[in-house]
């Protein structure tokens, strides 16, 4: 094989953070080498001194044997090298053809010539083997198809290094499932893909070699079938069984019970499973799982419960506590003392630009407005708790959120939703887009919210994660509840359940 | 930049219209005329000008620091302010009606006004800006029927045809100084002040304009909050407006135009976001003060008109890239 690209001892330092140690990274033509490493292990910077917009302090990077020194990103793309970012730099309102040429267009007499734009571009998404019409806006695609436009548009620059950032992080399993026959063909082609990733279940469908980074350095390589256990241990230094607390398993009384519980939408809504037929109980110190397939029903059981996102009403039985409570709107779940944690505390859980302690408070501001005038006395009373429990760091009440790390902007969320003291906790997707280190602190403290006597109900597609920290788990199929398991099922039998409607295997 | 130093900026843009309004007064006394050895500026006479002069646009603006706050904007203010101007001339003189019936339908007008701009903003998901914009020429097109688009003088004295001498009081001054309009908009000052920063309403307001979804999801009644702050901004140009008719006597179809540009700059001014989320109330007034402070001292020294817009613009302008500049050191602009 030869060596398309080879890096060597590359070192770099921001101020007293030394960000990559003497890193080794090479790349073969007609390879998908996977780069896998927690936030923070190095891998952007790595990807930055490829890509020319981060200057390494030693090292050299060779391109078919030839040094190059890339003063700008411009160099790096001229050298053939084109990174496509998590967030994608296409423009919405244009069309695909448009996008393909932004910057390069095809003018006669200062007059754009969309005919021949167009009938190129089509050659350029032919070319990477997608199927759409150019002359499409890219508003009106979808977050996979936008990927494969962007990287039509790599192509385009005659790119023979592709540089991936977590491309799947948006996508569907469909959508993924597509994208990955793309990049294999163009590894077929001779180009080669620096695939960066989070999600460990790829790396067998897609890399011909991972690399593993932490702290700055390479700590290995492994074969693609290597076992996601083996990859686990090689990115966060301990083994995977340890990611998860012991469980307590000491159930008190029921705080959430549905039987034959079905939730009738307002106004249905294509592509929305409503819960049909649900029948389960979360108790007071348990965790319970909700499995199954993308699209049966899970989302919408909590987005139900929690009362956003639809309007409509429940029939059956839906109790809380023992009680028959009418659920169906923000306000009736928070009165039954339910919480309720987004997958997506930037977008939905927190006002990044307001302080800690504003944020702390919001859910709760009844709490410190008796008779709707602010007590600052009970104010700070609640902040300083919550920054106590749950550790937040800096633990200074006026820091502003987006300034927080990653993991301590979540410790906010929790303690946002966990101040009044709710008696059951909901859950979607808990670590999507968190790296393995900062999903262990998630399961912990969860584990540490149960034994307190907290039900917590968690929606998760990543079987291994629901089996390593529930005590039973739920598995859902077209809006009913068709099965559950107890703590100890093995992954196969859950897995086989999820996929075959709830029979046993 | 140490952290020290970025605290001092931060520091700077809350207060900035302080420091702009003190800055103000320095030049106002500066470059003041004199007459009979006296600085012109300091005149009772000429503070009371100045306090009287932005009585109007500073209750716009405090109403309009809510909206802004919110995330929203409302450029119906200045025409709202003249329907109810009309109105209420109308009302007293045309239709002999008493003062205890005119000014609650005429802050009824104001309100309803507000809560129906802002249900169709939410309701149907139009912009704020769109739907205000379509208010603004809704409420003109009203008070130009409301006055039969004629001009209405108010007279004072009894019997038909005339408006309760009662009425006189919003353009007179206390003391022979301190002007009664301005004492309108100083206790409304002081309470919007309360609301914002000491009330669970306050709060919910920085919330929805922090981020809407958030504050939905944290249980927060965003809609409510949302038609609120228009009914709190169709309140204040309700209130405006009768001032308006009380200190200049009469109702005009056409007044009031282009206060809402004076109303915005002011919050501006004042430290609020446009994009909502933060701001303060006190900024809000210091802004108001500080514009109308600089008028006056351009009206003194005979400067024109022109000048004056292109110094209100360039103080604008000034302002925001302050607040952009410190926002990107922060992390916290967008």
């Amino acid at each position: 094989m030869t060596s398309l690209l080879r890096m060597q001892g590359i070192e770099k330092r921001f101020g007293g953070v030394h960000a990559l140690r003497g890193v080794d990274f090479d790349l073969a033509a007609g390879e998908v080498h996977v780069l896998l490493g927690e936030n923070g292990a190095g891998k952007t910077t790595l990807m930055g001194v490829l890509s020319g917009a981060v200057a390494p302090d030693a090292g050299t990077v060779a391109i078919d044997g030839r040094p190059m020194v890339f003063a700008s990103p411009r160099d790096a793309h001229a050298a053939g090298i084109a990174m496509i970012p998590q967030e994608l730099d296409l423009v919405p309102g244009l069309d695909i053809a448009a996008n393909l040429f932004l910057g390069t267009e095809h003018t006669s007499g200062g007059v754009l010539n969309h005919r021949r734009m167009r009938a190129e571009a089509q050659q350029l998404l032919r070319h990477a083997g997608v199927a759409l019409d150019a002359r499409r806006s890219v508003a009106s695609l979808r977050m996979g198809e936008r990927q494969l436009v962007a990287i039509a548009k790599a192509l385009a620059a005659d790119a023979r290094i592709l540089v991936m950032d977590e491309p799947t992080a948006a996508l569907s399993a469909v959508e993924a499932d597509h994208l990955f026959g793309v990049v294999r063909e163009l590894r077929g082609r001779g180009v080669g893909v620096v695939y960066i990733s989070h999600r460990l279940e790829e790396v067998p469908r897609i890399a011909d070699r991972v690399t593993v980074m932490r702290d700055g350095a390479v700590v290995g390589q492994a074969a693609p079938d290597s076992p996601q256990g083996e990859l686990v241990r090689l990115l966060v230094g301990r083994s995977f069984a340890d990611l998860f607390p012991a469980r307590a398993a000491r159930a008190g009384a029921p705080i959430l019970r549905l039987a034959h519980a079905a939730f009738d939408p307002a106004i249905p809504r294509a592509g929305w499973q409503a819960p049909v037929d649900v029948s389960l109980t979360v108790h007071a110190g348990e965790i319970v799982g909700l499995a199954g397939l993308m699209g049966v029903g899970r989302t919408e059981l909590l987005s139900a419960l929690y009362g956003f996102g639809v309007d409509g009403a429940w029939r059956g039985t839906v109790e809380v506590r023992g009680r028959s409570t009418h659920l169906g709107s923000i306000g009736a779940a928070r009165r039954a003392g339910i919480s309720y944690v987004t997958d997506d505390r930037r977008g939905t859980g927190l006002v990044l630009r307001h302080t800690v302690a504003q944020n702390v408070v919001m859910s709760t501001l009844r709490r410190v407005t008796p008779w709707g005038l602010v007590s600052r006395a009970r104010e700070r009373a609640d902040v300083t708790r919550a920054l106590d429990d749950y550790d937040v760091r800096p633990r200074s009440p006026d820091a502003r959120v987006i300034n927080l790390s990653g993991g301590n902007q979540q410790k906010v969320v929790f303690a946002k939703e966990l101040l009044n003291g709710p008696g059951l906790l909901l859950l979607d997707e808990p670590t999507r887009g968190v790296d393995v280190g900062a999903k262990a602190e998630i399961y912990r403290r969860l584990r540490g919210l149960a034994e307190a006597g907290l039900g917590v109900l968690v929606a998760s597609s990543e079987l291994p994660e629901l089996i390593g920290l529930c005590d039973r788990i739920v598995v859902m199929h077209a809006g009913r509840t068709v099965r559950e398991f107890g703590a100890g099922a093995s992954e196969d039998a859950v897995r086989y359940s999820c996929e075959h409607q709830g029979i046993a295997a | 930049m140490s952290a020290v130093r970025r605290q001092s900026l931060a520091t700077l843009v809350r207060f900035q219209s302080l420091l702009g309004l003190v800055l103000v007064i320095i030049a106002g006394i500066a470059f003041s005329p004199h007459r009979h050895g006296h600085i012109l500026f300091l005149a009772p006479d000429n503070i009371a000008n100045i306090i009287r002069s932005i009585s109007e646009t500073g209750i716009l603006a405090l109403g309009m620091t809510f909206v802004i706050i919110a995330g929203g904007i409302d450029l119906s203010v200045g025409a709202v302010l003249g329907l109810c101007s009309v109105m209420t001339a109308t009302l007293l003189i045309n239709d002999g009606w008493g003062l205890w019936s005119t000014l609650p339908l005429a802050i009824v007008t104001g309100v309803v006004f507000g809560v129906v701009q802002g249900a169709i903003s939410t309701r149907f998901r139009i912009q704020a800006f769109i739907v205000t914009l379509a208010g603004l020429q809704a409420a003109r097109g009203l008070s130009l029927i409301a006055s039969d688009n004629a001009f209405i003088n108010i007279n004072y004295g009894e019997g038909p045809g005339n408006a309760p001498p009662a009425f006189a009081v919003l353009g007179e001054r206390i003391g022979g100084v301190f002007p009664v309009a301005t004492l309108i908009f100083l206790v409304l000052a002081a309470v919007a002040t309360f609301a914002l920063n000491d009330t669970r309403y306050g709060r919910y307001v920085f919330a929805v304009g922090g981020n809407e979804k958030a504050a939905r999801l944290s249980g927060i009644p965003v809609e409510r909050i949302k038609i609120s702050v228009y009914a709190l901004t169709g309140f204040a140009s309700a209130v405006a407006g009768i001032v308006h008719a009380g200190q200049f006597s009469f109702g005009s179809p056409n007044d009031g135009t282009g206060y809402e540009l004076n109303a915005i700059a002011a919050v501006v001014i004042g430290g609020t976001d446009l994009f909502g989320g933060a701001g303060s109330m006190v900024g809000t007034i210091a802004g108001a003060v500080m514009l109308g402070a600089l008028a006056n001292i351009l009206q003194l020294n005979d400067v024109s008109a022109a000048m004056q817009l292109l110094a209100t613009g360039a103080i604008i302008v000034g302002a925001a890239a302050l607040q952009t500049y410190v926002g990107t050191r922060d992390g916290t602009s967008r």
